[in-house]
């Protein structure tokens, strides 16, 4: 097999591993500072590809409009969210596991029905801008030019995360929120209003990325289904709450997957199960993730 | 003595006026209901096995409909391929789901809640995966159709009966399971995990061995549900189908042993009279979810228990102080 090829699909699977980044991020923070595994993430990140489609049909005679609605889809879910934490999330913090975890279930039975009301059950498509129509070359392989634009979103969310976390207050306060919120909330830190934004936060990288996801294929009802298990698996394997893990998982899952459609393409999903399974017996907390404080 | 059998006239009054209710209604109402009705007895012997490891075990499994399915596969694909009788098929489907069960149950028992319930779902993933990919034996997302019963049981009525006499040996098997010093150890490992290790006990091993039985049963309502459906699809593998025995068990009150089976009657019959207005089922449904999570804690035989029950019942009282 040539270079330029196996290039190429390499190029593939960090393409496919940054939209998994981007949904699995906020999963993880989320998790990180408020223990609630959101089951509802994935299908806010398909509201945001839907929100992406809507804005762009509004703007659809500019050449920017794609990459307004990308954001504005952001935007609109962080809305979403913030309103869904307001309204119930806040009141489950407190509550056991399997309540959360139905809650959150049921919200993504919810979002997903309520999608299905406003947008209907056709699939939806966003016509490329020209810039972006034709594929590029590199090595002499052909490859799809707006995978170039997804790996630098991914990167520029988890420089921007990392950033975020490691040099503002509000980042510090997060991080701090992740060891320790009796001590946060004893230094006078409103822990409420800290976990209302961090949420809002999460959701708005959710609906970044389906704004991202959008143009790659058609939007259609579903997707949040396959996506929602693959960023759990990609959380378990980096370790809940770690940034550098998730994106070091979310890389892991999109490479074997996109090698392992070359050679086994049954297999393929099969093949990253596994590797989850084995991560979750051997080191439960992931790759880069500390052990669970109780 | 007179006590005791009081004791036992009380356990056993409920469970024996809903078998009578069983027994009657198929003759009062539609077919329709009559379906509706095995759709309830299935489920629900599906959720009581759910119920071993949620209720009496203390860990949350979001993978449990892997068992099911694989035991519904397990009857169609003898059924349809190889034509074997029911009958055979069932007690086959039972292993074959155990066994899955135990090779799957060996990795999930060393882990314990989120983690837990990451894992089996994770598993529950790739069995509906290899379910999915394998066209050439499984059929892959067309599914196996053509699973018909023999002809006495081919009607609605008669498939009920059945379904009835299978439910309700598997719920009595699960009842005597769960009430044996087994049961009670069960309770223990859920009530604290750590003390029942410092009393000599392999917590690993005993969770392992319900993780299998719950398989089995899981198993053997995914078997009769093949037949009563006249087919099988990888969809009941997949982890929306294991949030139904979740919150069935939640619905009804996952600390009473018929609590999952009141959830499934309640849910079933939800979903069969809403779907006839409305598509959006899972709307309605994640609405209900909420309501009942937030507001009925214990599920409504726990609410129940509380309004009208003379004694609390012991169960309740060792889980709300267990662990202290």
């Amino acid at each position: 097999m040539e270079f330029s090829f196996l290039f190429s699909q390499f190029l593939s699977g960090l393409t496919y591993g940054m939209i998994l980044f981007l949904v699995a991020s906020g999963l993880s923070l989320i998790f990180g500072v408020m223990n609630i595994l959101n089951f509802a993430h994935a299908t806010l990140w398909l509201i945001g590809a839907y929100f992406c489609y809507s804005f762009w049909y509004l703007m659809q005679g500019y050449n920017f409009a794609l990459w307004v609605s990308i954001p504005l889809a952001g935007f609109a879910c962080a809305a979403v969210g913030w309103v869904t934490e307001i309204v119930l999330i806040k009141h489950i913090y407190k509550r056991e596991l399997h309540e959360q975890l139905l809650i959150t279930y049921a919200l993504a039975l919810i979002f997903a029905d309520l999608i299905k009301i406003v947008w209907g059950p056709t699939d939806r498509l966003i016509a490329r801008p020209p810039a972006i129509q034709k594929p590029v070359f590199i090595f002499g392989a052909p490859f799809d030019s707006y995978f170039i634009f997804v790996i630098l979103a991914g990167f520029a969310v988890a420089l921007g995360l990392w950033w975020f976390l490691k040099y503002t207050r509000y980042g510090h306060i997060v991080k701090a929120a992740v060891f320790s919120r009796e001590m946060v909330g004893a230094l006078g830190i409103p822990i409420p209003k800290i976990y209302t934004w961090v949420f809002t936060l999460g959701i708005f990288i959710a609906g970044f990325a389906g704004g991202v996801q959008a143009p790659i294929g058609s939007v259609n009802l579903g997707m949040d289904i396959a996506i929602i298990i693959q960023a759990f698996c990609v959380v378990v394997i980096g370790g809940f709450g770690s940034l550098l893990g998730t994106l070091v998982g979310a890389i892991i899952v999109g490479e074997v997957f996109s090698f392992a459609i070359l050679y086994w393409p049954a297999g393929a999903m099969v093949l990253i199960f596994v590797i989850t399974a084995a991560i979750l017996i051997i080191r439960p907390w992931g790759l880069f993730g500390t052990p669970m404080r109780t | 003595m007179a006590e005791h059998k009081n004791n036992i006239l009380k356990k056993i009054w409920m469970p024996a006026a809903l078998f009578v209710l069983a027994l009657i209604l198929p003759f009062i109402v539609t077919e329709f209901w009559v379906h509706v009705l095995n759709e309830i007895l299935i489920l629900g012997l599906f959720a009581l096995s759910f119920n071993m490891i949620f209720g009496y075990m203390g860990q949350l499994s979001f993978g449990h409909a892997a068992y099911y399915g694989v035991g519904a596969y397990t009857t169609g694909l003898l059924m349809v391929k190889a034509n074997w009788p029911l009958f055979v098929t069932l007690p086959i489907s039972m292993v074959t789901a155990g066994i899955c069960a135990l090779i799957l149950g060996y990795f999930c028992v060393r882990l314990r809640g989120i983690y837990f319930a990451i894992l089996t779902m994770a598993f529950g993933q790739l069995v509906f995966y290899i379910i999915f990919q394998w066209y050439s034996f499984t059929g892959g997302d067309n599914g196996l159709q053509g699973i018909n019963p023999p002809a006495w049981l081919f009607k609605t009525n008669p498939y009920y009966f059945f379904t009835l006499v299978v439910v309700t040996i598997g719920a009595i098997i699960l009842w005597f399971i769960s009430e044996s010093p087994f049961g009670y150890t069960m309770r223990t490992i859920r009530d604290n995990t750590e003390r029942t290790e410092f009393i000599g006990i392999n917590v690993q091993r005993y969770m392992l061995i319900n993780f299998v039985i719950a398989g089995m049963f899981a198993g053997l309502a995914g078997a009769i549900w093949g037949p009563f459906n006249r087919s099988v699809a990888p969809d009941l593998c997949s982890w929306q189908h294991s949030g139904g025995p979740v919150f069935m068990a939640i619905l009804g009150g996952p600390h009473y042993f018929l609590g999952p089976m009141l959830g499934s009657v309640i849910y079933t019959l939800l979903n069969a009279f809403v779907t006839g207005y409305t598509e959006y089922w899972p709307l309605v449904s994640g609405i209900v979810i909420i309501i009942v999570v937030l507001l009925l804690p214990g599920g409504v035989l726990g609410v129940y228990k509380e309004k009208f029950g003379h004694l609390k019942s012991k169960e309740s009282t060792t889980l709300e102080h267990g662990g202290s």
